[in-house]
């Protein structure tokens, strides 16, 4: 699968060869929708661990290849044991803020126990949207995002994908776009499958993905060196790092660096 | 394929475009809009003192850029909006301003070609506020925006000589190497540079000519 | 002169020749049989209280609570027919949702209290509805500080510092006044004992039957502005605290208590019957 935002959605060229774009400008039938994202954010990367979940999210938004808005929060929290992930469409992940604020307010009317046992916990706020995403892809007018829901559960580490196809899916360790490519392979060397979760203190895991976000830092065009963490911890509740920084990256090597192979000063 | 490159493509064959260079900034005592005057059919040059900067309320204006049909059409409705919300509760914010735009921007995104800056003074905080709006319909607050085909050769510049709280001459200057530079590289932008003022004693419009602007 | 049989008091959009909707008249009526619902507005917020008779012995207690969230910031609580009550606040509630989704802040209370009177209103004005049978005390707090709104069956909707409704309405009415005469507004920390209070000596005259107390609040400190129950240690003070006042009220000068509960039963039986003595609806 090819995780860049650009080609989410359309059937792949090795399939079906290369799109048509006389399709496109045929006459007002049949309509299009959404056909492509403009302002985007890249990969959310998360994992479970021990005692809990770990989800990071970079703080640009891309206009193409300019790196225009340098300061967009895509990690938004739910009640006080969910947080929502979202990359892709940045106008599109607004939205969804606001489905998210709305089903927040609608929880809590003629609810006496909004605060306790019948407070949203992520697997509700999942369901809503994967329920919202796959409606949206059946009317051919999809939310040009994938997102990742984490959270803490009946004391159990919840995590959970879904994406504009409406697909959804679970893992130990989960990370969109780029993220797949890059960051997963990392994360799964510390937890590969669901017995090594229990292994896996709050601390390794979020070295792990600091180092994963730097990594990606490294390797994707379209990222920033700031970016949000959040935990979401069995003990200390839900703690979002705002404003953190990419830290202790390796350049110093450069210097050794002459030519493309045989040149030597 | 990039986001760019499809806006141009929305647009209709022949249709009038603000291939643009705008801008609002915040200062210490408001909020200054400030854009350039051209507005082209391809390379034929329809109007060469445009005014892009329009009045949705008497305090909180907006930058157009893209189609120039679709952002008069958009601040038109924005306008009758904001009419409608005065008589009903009062002066609205700038941020209800701009999520009136964005309401319209985002749920017509397949048929507009609109990148709006809204820009607002509020008498009751005393402070001036910047909204960016581009082509999808996403909304973010800013100190200062920058837009259009022109902005793209001013990132760089704008970055390293915006400060906070300026003062309105410091801005006034800022902004006019700003656009000066943007017209210079940028085909699609020229004429006169406008720029209108909001502070808590009201509106000022001002006019700077290419004799002026060019040789900064 | 009576009315009865002549007819005018059968539709909703038709005058009596004196100039009167008898089927809101009727609406008032269905809202006075109701149990008492009070609103106290306060320096930094507004709280709400409501008699809820215990009916059957088998429901459970502290269950089917009455007092409903508006929006997030604002609290409602009416007197009469409950479902018409919980119409209402849907209403309210579709008002406010899609002022927030269209402006991004959400309703300045006066704009609320204004759209749910045009639509209570317009109850009035067609023979296809009923007026609602309720009288709606609702508020909450804005960007412009705390508001408190009674809305009535005819649509008319006034700002109060206190409000009551309800068949205990004159003595809460009554004490209300003896409470909010003074310079200084109540804190809500002190309202919502005194609202306590208030329910208690209003349910005074209906004493052969069971209650629970109902209480919530909008307060800038203790709620952060939302609407939120009050409940655990909170609710027990206050309901302590009316407790006690009740009984020292009836203690100190049970004769002139006496007298004032004869009072109250007296004009609310007025009222009853009617304010002129030409309606009677049994």
């Amino acid at each position: 699968m090819n995780h860049d935002p650009f080609s989410w959605g359309r059937p792949s060229d090795e399939t079906y060869g290369a799109y048509d774009t006389k399709i496109a400008q045929a006459p007002a039938f049949p309509k299009m929708n959404t056909t492509q994202p403009i302002v985007t954010g890249t990969s959310v990367i998360s994992m479970k661990y021990n005692n809990g979940v770990i989800i990071a999210a970079d703080n640009l938004g891309s206009y193409g290849s300019l790196l225009r808005f340098t300061n967009v929060e895509r990690l938004i929290p739910v009640g006080n044991s969910t947080v929502v992930g979202i990359s892709g469409d940045i106008s599109d992940m607004q939205h969804i803020e606001d489905l998210l604020e709305e089903m927040k307010t609608e929880n809590n009317y003629d609810n006496s126990y909004v605060d306790d046992e019948e407070a949203l916990k992520p697997s509700y706020v999942f369901e809503y949207l994967a329920t919202v995403m796959y409606n949206r892809r059946s009317k051919m007018n999809p939310l040009w995002n994938a997102i990742i829901v984490a959270g803490m559960e009946d004391k159990k580490p919840f995590l959970r994908y879904v994406n504009l196809l409406g697909v959804t899916y679970s893992s130990p360790t989960l990370a969109t776009g780029f993220g797949a490519h890059l960051a997963l392979p990392l994360m799964r060397r510390v937890v590969d499958r669901e017995d090594d979760i229990e292994k896996t203190t709050l601390e390794v895991a979020e070295n792990t993905i600091l180092e994963s976000m730097k990594i990606l830092y490294y390797r994707d065009a379209r990222s920033s060196r700031k970016f949000s963490m959040a935990i979401i911890d069995n003990d200390q509740g839900l703690i979002l790092k705002k404003g953190l920084q990419v830290e202790n990256m390796s350049w110093e090597f450069a210097k050794n660096i002459r030519g493309y192979g045989t040149q030597k000063v | 394929m990039n986001g760019i490159q499809v806006d141009i493509n929305h647009l209709k064959k022949g249709e009038v475009s603000l291939g643009t260079s705008i801008m609002a900034v915040t200062f210490k005592d408001g909020v200054i809009l400030g854009a350039d005057s051209r507005t082209t059919t391809g390379a034929y040059i329809a109007n060469r003192v445009t005014d892009k900067l329009t009045r949705v309320h008497d305090k909180i204006w907006c930058c157009r850029s893209g189609s120039a049909a679709d952002t008069q059409a958009v601040a038109d409705i924005v306008q009758y909006h904001l009419d409608l919300y005065t008589s009903n509760y009062g002066t609205p914010s700038t941020e209800t301003a701009a999520s009136i735009f964005k309401t319209i921007c985002y749920e017509n995104k397949d048929g507009l070609s609109a990148g709006i800056i809204v820009a607002g003074f509020d008498d009751k905080t005393k402070k001036g506020e910047v909204f960016s709006i581009p082509l999808g319909g996403s909304v973010h607050k800013q100190d200062y925006a920058i837009a259009g085909s022109g902005s793209a050769f001013i990132y760089g510049y704008c970055d390293k000589n915006y400060k906070h709280d300026m003062s309105k001459d410091e801005t006034v200057n800022f902004m006019k190497h700003s656009l000066s530079q943007a017209i210079k590289w940028d085909g699609s932008s020229g004429g006169v540079i406008r720029m209108v003022v909001l502070t808590k004693e009201g509106v000022e419009r001002l006019v700077f000519y290419p004799d002026e602007y060019e040789n900064l | 002169m009576t009315s009865i049989g002549t007819g005018y008091d059968l539709s909703n959009s038709v005058f009596s020749p004196d100039g009167r909707n008898f089927q809101v008249e009727y609406a008032v009526k269905a809202v006075e049989n109701g149990a008492t619902s009070i609103g106290i507005k306060c320096s930094d917020g507004v709280v709400f209280a409501v008699e809820k008779l215990i009916t059957s012995k088998l429901l459970v207690p502290r269950k089917n609570v009455k007092i409903q969230t508006i929006d997030r910031h604002v609290g409602c609580v009416y007197s009469g027919i409950i479902p018409d009550g919980r119409y209402l606040v849907n209403k309210g509630r579709e008002e406010a949702s899609s002022f927030k989704s269209l402006y991004s802040r959400p309703i300045p209370v006066p704009s609320l209290a204004d759209r749910m009177g045009q639509y209570v209103a317009a109850h009035t004005l067609y023979n296809s509805v009923r007026p609602f049978g309720i009288t709606a005390i609702f508020g909450g707090i804005d960007s412009d500080g705390p508001h408190l709104y009674m809305l009535e069956p005819s649509g008319t909707c006034w700002g109060y510092k206190g409000a009551a409704t309800g068949k205990g309405r004159q003595t809460a009415k009554a004490e209300l006044e003896k409470i909010l005469d003074k310079e200084t507004e109540l804190t809500t920390e002190e309202a919502i004992k005194q609202a306590a209070k208030v329910i208690y000596m209003a349910h005074e005259d209906n004493k052969d039957k069971d209650f629970e107390l109902e209480i919530s609040w909008c307060s800038l400190e203790g709620t952060k502005g939302l609407h939120k129950f009050v409940t655990g240690q909170q609710l027990e003070d206050a309901i302590e605290f009316a407790k006690k006042e009740t009984s020292v009220a009836d203690f100190n000068d049970s004769d002139d208590d006496e007298d004032d509960n004869n009072d109250a039963n007296v004009s609310s039986d007025d009222e009853a019957v009617d304010r002129d003595g030409d309606i009677n609806i049994e």
